[in-house]
C-alpha cells in the first residue's frame, strides 16, 4: 500500500503542493500529468530522494517519510533506465540482492526466473552496450523487482520505446503484477497506459492532484476542463444551464450526491437536453462514443438531434474520427470505417447527429 | 582546410621546440646525464614530490569535487572559481604567497615547525608549491568527471539498497575514474614542471627544473640540454605508461 497524505515539496522548478493518493497493497496506480507537471519529483519523493516540506509518505502502514531510500524496499525504474554502464547485465540485476546478503543459490534462481519471465536469459553475461531500449527497459524492471520489492515505482517506463515494443511491455508489466503482486505506482502522460493499466488514477495539475479515481470513471466523467482536455475524453463547451422542472433525476447515482434533475444546456449554436444537478454557468462534455451520426433523420429517442456538417475524416486503425461543425461548434464522433463505409460518409455531407440527455457529461 | 592549416601551426608551435630540444641533446650527452649524481637526484626528487603531491591532490581532490558537481549550496560557483585562481596568478606570486602561510613565523608554519615538519627550504616545500598549482587541475578534472556521471544512477543504486557511501564507491567513482585519473596525470605532470613557486619555498634541494636553470644561468645553453632534454623524455615517458596501463574506454553512454 502507497499512502500520500498531503505531500508538499519543493525542488529545482518543481513544487508539490498538497497531494494526497492511495494506492491499495497490490494495486496498479496511475499519476497522469503533461510534462513539467512535478510527475518525476513526485516519485523520487515516495523512494525518499527528495526531501517533503511537509505531509507523510506511508508504505504498508509504515511511515517511511524519513527513512533512507535504502531502508524503503523500492523498486525504482527511470524512464532513461539507468543501468549501471559499468556493470554486465547480470551484475546490474543482482545489484540490490548483493546489498541485501541473500545466499548465492538463491540470488542466481531470483535472477533466472525474472530473465526468463522477461525475457532477458540470453543478455545476462552481456555489458549494456548496444542493448535495444526495449531490452534495456526489461533490465530494468528486472533489476528493480529481483530484490522483491514492497513498492514498485515507474517513470514513464514506455516513453523511448516503439509502438511494438510499447504493446508488448504492458502485457509484460500485467503479467508480472499477476505474478509479483507488488504494488504499483506508475507515472506516465499517455492516457492509453491509464485505461489499459491502471486500478486507480490521478491526475496531476500545477503540483496537485486535478482529479483521481477508477480510470474509466475519471475518463468518462471529469470534473475540469483541463482534465477534460488532457485525457481527450471529448470535446468540452462553454454555456449556461437552466433549470427545465424539479422532479429527481432517475439517474441520480447515490445519495451523496447532490440531486439532479433534468435541465437545458444552452450555447449561441446549440440547445442541448442534460441532466445537472447545478444551474447557471457550466461545461459539458461531448464523448466522441456516445455521438450517433446518420445521413438520414435518426428517429425518436436520443432527446438531442440536431444537424451538423462533416470538416474532416480521421481514420486510426478501425476506428474513425468524424469532426463535426455546427454553426461555430466543433466536436467529433467515433465510427467504425465499416459503417463510414455503408453511410458513405464524407467530407462537406450534413448529417444528422444524436445523442441522449444522460450521455452528456456536465461540469 | 584553413582549420588544418590553423591547427598544424599549433601543433608546429608546441611539437617544434621540443623535437629541437631533443635534437639539440645526442643520446650520448643524454646517457650522460642520467649518470651525473645531480642530475639523477633531482630528476628522483621531482617524481617523488610531484607523485606526493598528485596523490594528496586526488585524495582531498575527490570528495571536493563530488560535492561541487553535486550538492548545490551557496557560494559554490563562487568556491569553484577561487580553487582555479592558483592556475592564474603568477607561479613566484604563488611561492611568496605560501611562504608567509607555511613559514617559520606563520601561525601554521609555526604549529608544523613544532611538530617536527619544516616546509620552507625543506622537501615538504616542494610537495607544497607543487600541490598549491597542481591541485585545481584534480579537483576541475574530478568536478567535471562526477558530473557527468548521472546522479540518477546513484539513486538506482541507493533504491536497490546501498547506502551513500557503497552507491558512491560503487558506482560514480568507477565511472569518473577516467576524468580524474586524467586530472590526476595533468597536475603530475603540471608538478614536474614547476620552477616559479618552488625555486621561492625551496631552492634546496633542487628538483629538476630548478637545477636546469641553475646550470643555465650558471654555465650556459649547452651544460643546460643534456638535463632538459632527460627531464623531457622521463615526463614523457611517464605519460605514455599512464596512457597504456590506464583504464580503456570500457564505459560507453
Amino acid at each position: 500500500m502507497i499512502r500520500l497524505e498531503g505531500v508538499r515539496l519543493q525542488t529545482g522548478g518543481f513544487r508539490l503542493e498538497g497531494i494526497d493518493l492511495e494506492v491499495p497493497s497490490a494495486g496498479y496506480g496511475l499519476i497522469i500529468g503533461p510534462t513539467g507537471s512535478g510527475k518525476t519529483t513526485l516519485l523520487e519523493a515516495i523512494a525518499g530522494h527528495v526531501p517533503l516540506t511537509s505531509g507523510r509518505i506511508l508504505l504498508d502502514d509504515e511511515d517511511v517519510t524519513k527513512a533512507a531510500p535504502e531502508r524503503r524496499r523500492i523498486g525504482f525504474v527511470y524512464q532513461g533506465y539507468h543501468l549501471f554502464p559499468h556493470f554486465s547485465v547480470r551484475e546490474n540485476l543482482t545489484y540490490g540482492l548483493d546489498r541485501t546478503g541473500v545466499a548465492r543459490d538463491e540470488a542466481v534462481r531470483r535472477v533466472d526466473e525474472l530473465a526468463t519471465v522477461l525475457d532477458i536469459g540470453a543478455l545476462l553475461d552481456r555489458g549494456i552496450t548496444g542493448l535495444s531500449g526495449g531490452e534495456q527497459q526489461r533490465i530494468a524492471l528486472a533489476r528493480a523487482l529481483v530484490p522483491r520489492p514492497r513498492i514498485l515505482l515507474l517513470d514513464e517506463p514506455f516513453a523511448a520505446v516503439d509502438h511494438s515494443m510499447r504493446r508488448i511491455l504492458r502485457n509484460m508489466l500485467a503479467d508480472l503484477r499477476e505474478r509479483e503482486r507488488v504494488t504499483t505506482l506508475h507515472v506516465t502522460h499517455d492516457v492509453g497506459d491509464a485505461l489499459r493499466l491502471g486500478s486507480m488514477v490521478a491526475v496531476l495539475a500545477g503540483g496537485r492532484v486535478a482529479q483521481s479515481g477508477p480510470p474509466e470513471h475519471v475518463f468518462r466523467n471529469p470534473i475540469s476542463p483541463f482534465v477534460a482536455d488532457f485525457l481527450g475524453s471529448g470535446t468540452v463547451l462553454r454555456g449556461r444551464i437552466d433549470r427545465l422542472d424539479t422532479a429527481v433525476d432517475e439517474h441520480a447515482e447515490s445519495g451523496n450526491n447532490p440531486p439532479r434533475f433534468r435541465a437545458v444546456f444552452v450555447t449561441p449554436d446549440l440547445q442541448l437536453d442534460v441532466v445537472a444537478d447545478h444551474v447557471g454557468e457550466a461545461h459539458v462534455l461531448i464523448r466522441p462514443e456516445d455521438v450517433l451520426v446518420s445521413k438520414t433523420e435518426l428517429p425518436g429517442y436520443p432527446r438531442n438531434r440536431f444537424w451538423a456538417g462533416i470538416t474532416r475524416l480521421e481514420r486510426e486503425g478501425p476506428v474513425v474520427t468524424v469532426h463535426l461543425r455546427t454553426g461555430e461548434t466543433d466536436f467529433r464522433a467515433f465510427l467504425t470505417a465499416s459503417t463510414i463505409h455503408e453511410q458513405g460518409l464524407r467530407r462537406n455531407d450534413q448529417v444528422a447527429v444524436a445523442m441522449k440527455a444522460t450521455a452528456v457529461h456536465v461540469f | 582546410m584553413v582549420g588544418a592549416i590553423l591547427g598544424g601551426l599549433l601543433v608546429v608551435l608546441v611539437v617544434g621546440p621540443l623535437a629541437r630540444l631533443l635534437w639539440e641533446a645526442p643520446p650520448g650527452t643524454i646517457a650522460e646525464a642520467a649518470l651525473d649524481p645531480e642530475v639523477r637526484d633531482a630528476v628522483a626528487l621531482t617524481i617523488l614530490t610531484a607523485s606526493a603531491a598528485t596523490v594528496i591532490a586526488v585524495l582531498l581532490g575527490i570528495p571536493l569535487g563530488y560535492l561541487l558537481a553535486r550538492a548545490r549550496f551557496p557560494g559554490s560557483r563562487f568556491l569553484s572559481g577561487l580553487l582555479d585562481l592558483p592556475v592564474v596568478i603568477p607561479h613566484p606570486v604563488a611561492g611568496i604567497a605560501l611562504m608567509l602561510f607555511l613559514g617559520r613565523h606563520s601561525a601554521i608554519g609555526g604549529v608544523l615547525a613544532k611538530l617536527g615538519l619544516e616546509i620552507v627550504n625543506h622537501v615538504p616545500g616542494i610537495v607544497a608549491a607543487m600541490l598549491f598549482v597542481s591541485a585545481p587541475l584534480v579537483v576541475s578534472g574530478a568536478r567535471e568527471a562526477f558530473a557527468s556521471v548521472d546522479p540518477k544512477l546513484e539513486r538506482v543504486a541507493r533504491t536497490l539498497g546501498d547506502s551513500p557511501w557503497g552507491a558512491f564507491r560503487r558506482i560514480s567513482l568507477p565511472l569518473a575514474t577516467r576524468g580524474i585519473l586524467a586530472g590526476a596525470l595533468l597536475a603530475w605532470g603540471r608538478s614536474v614542471s614547476e620552477f616559479g613557486a618552488i625555486v621561492i619555498l625551496t631552492y634546496h634541494p633542487r628538483v629538476a627544473s630548478v637545477l636546469i636553470y641553475d646550470r643555465f644561468t650558471l654555465s650556459g645553453l649547452p651544460a643546460a640540454v643534456p638535463a632538459a632534454a632527460l627531464l623531457l623524455l622521463v615526463a614523457l615517458g611517464v605519460f605514455l605508461l599512464i596512457r597504456v596501463l590506464g583504464p580503456s574506454e570500457r564505459v560507453h553512454r
